[in-house]
């Protein structure tokens, strides 16, 4: 009977945090969103992970030659709290935002189509676990 | 041939996958004792060996398809009237994709008569999918009355789109989400591939959008895997499988150059360059193929 009122406990307690990651995820997003501002159209969709620190996001891409995106990169609710990179497919470091001072955003001119690799994670010594957020506007 | 090799042994992953999930749930009932411990990998978005994937928006071919000056040609789109055949939710979430992808087109078109009533598909087949927040009456209204301006209609209709993406992935419905993407990724691919047989000058960018979507299918093909067995959906995988064979034999020549970056005004410039060739042969394959595979969809 104990055993059965603790397993009821465990998992109400896994399903509200499992909700409360989500509506964390969601606030961020939403936070995450003004840094795609009217000037760029969003793709549609939103790119989340929760993470351990240490941890690593991959999120596979293909840019559009001759358009010009914008990509938001968010966890926690104040700016700079998610490293994040990317790579061509021959690994070759295209951009991370560790040069910019943990930019959350930044905007990319793309000259010709490109596929890609982002890899997000949480800055060392801030956030012990977090929701990582992408979000990627274009425009032409 | 190893691409193939990988996606099956991507779509064999999602059948064991699918397998163990089903048999697990049976033993829960038996050793109810036995409960997953909560952790970071346990969460409803498609994550599949902890990668995520982006599929370009539609809204970016129907761009292209306006640059090139491919005329508006109302005849490729699926008529709005249809919806009340899609019965099954695969068929609604892929018609939903795919009608979003022709509002996108339609806008950028400024064809404004056209606009209310794929708007009015979209509303009832997201009411029939069970997302209906996301285009609700405030959004046909903001709709109606920025008619004349494209670029906020444009902004309006991905941020919906954006809205119930957030709302699938939120409440474990990965599937549907999935299943919206590819819709409108195989519809915006249906227009490039129709329009490289229509009155357009300059059909190399055509090709060439073709052809860089190369990484697109694959990632969609494993976005899609774990629902393989799902009602429906088997065929449909088969043939984007069966399409992905034909894209393995396009030449993708890729040469890295190094980006360079403008601090002040936050924007880097990737200046590598991506080379794609397509046998005429191969196009004429490919564009038979897109078509069946759109026909699986809307009809």
């Amino acid at each position: 009977m104990n055993t059965k009122l603790a397993l009821i406990i465990f998992s109400l307690v896994l399903s509200i945090s499992s909700k409360m990651s989500f509506a964390q995820c969601d606030t961020i997003a939403n936070v995450c969103y003004k840094n795609i501002t009217a000037k760029y159209i969003s793709d549609g969709q939103q790119y989340r992970a929760l993470l351990l620190k240490g941890e690593n996001a991959e999120f596979s891409a293909t840019l559009f030659g001759g358009t010009q995106y914008r990509m938001a990169a968010c966890s926690g609710m104040t700016d700079g709290q998610l490293v994040f990179s990317i790579y061509d497919k021959q690994h070759n470091l295209l951009f991370t935002n560790t040069e910019h001072k943990n930019a959350p955003y930044w905007d990319f001119k793309v000259k010709n189509t490109i596929d890609c690799t982002i890899e997000a994670k949480l800055l060392n010594g801030k956030l012990e676990s977090g929701c990582a957020v992408l979000l990627i506007g274009f425009k032409q | 041939m190893i691409l193939n090799l990988k996606r099956t042994s991507y779509l064999f992953s999602a059948i064991v996958l699918g397998g163990m999930l089903a048999l697990s749930s049976c033993k829960e009932k038996v050793e109810e004792e036995e409960v997953e411990p909560l952790d970071s990998n346990k969460t409803s978005i498609v994550n599949i060996n902890g990668t995520l994937f982006s599929i370009p928006s539609p809204i970016q071919t129907a761009m292209l398809l306006k640059q090139v000056g491919a005329p508006y040609n109302k005849a490729m789109l699926n008529g709005p009237g249809k919806i009340a055949g899609y019965s099954t939710e695969a068929k609604r979430a892929l018609n939903l994709g795919a009608y979003g992808a022709d509002l996108g087109y339609i806008i950028l078109y400024q064809q404004t008569q056209e606009a209310i009533g794929y708007l009015s598909a979209v509303k009832k087949l997201s009411e029939d999918v069970g997302i209906s927040g996301a285009f609700d009456a405030k959004l046909i209204e903001r709709f109606k009355l920025n008619m004349s301006n494209k670029d906020s209609l444009l902004v309006f209709t991905s941020e919906a789109f954006r809205s119930s993406d957030a709302y699938l992935k939120n409440n474990d419905r990965g599937k549907v989400s999935s299943l919206i993407i590819a819709g409108g990724w195989v519809e915006s691919l249906f227009f490039t591939s129709e329009m490289f047989s229509g009155k357009v000058a300059d059909k190399s960018k055509l090709l060439e959008r073709i052809g860089e979507q190369k990484t697109t299918l694959d990632n969609l093909i494993k976005q899609l895997t774990p629902y393989y067995q799902e009602e429906g959906l088997t065929e449909f995988i088969d043939n984007l499988l069966d399409l992905a064979s034909e894209f393995d034999k396009i030449e993708v020549n890729y040469v890295f150059v190094k980006p360079t970056t403008d601090e002040a005004n936050r924007i880097t410039t990737i200046n590598s360059t991506t080379e794609v060739t397509i046998a005429p042969e191969l196009m004429t394959t490919i564009q038979e193929k897109v078509k069946n595979i759109r026909g699986l969809i809307i009809n």
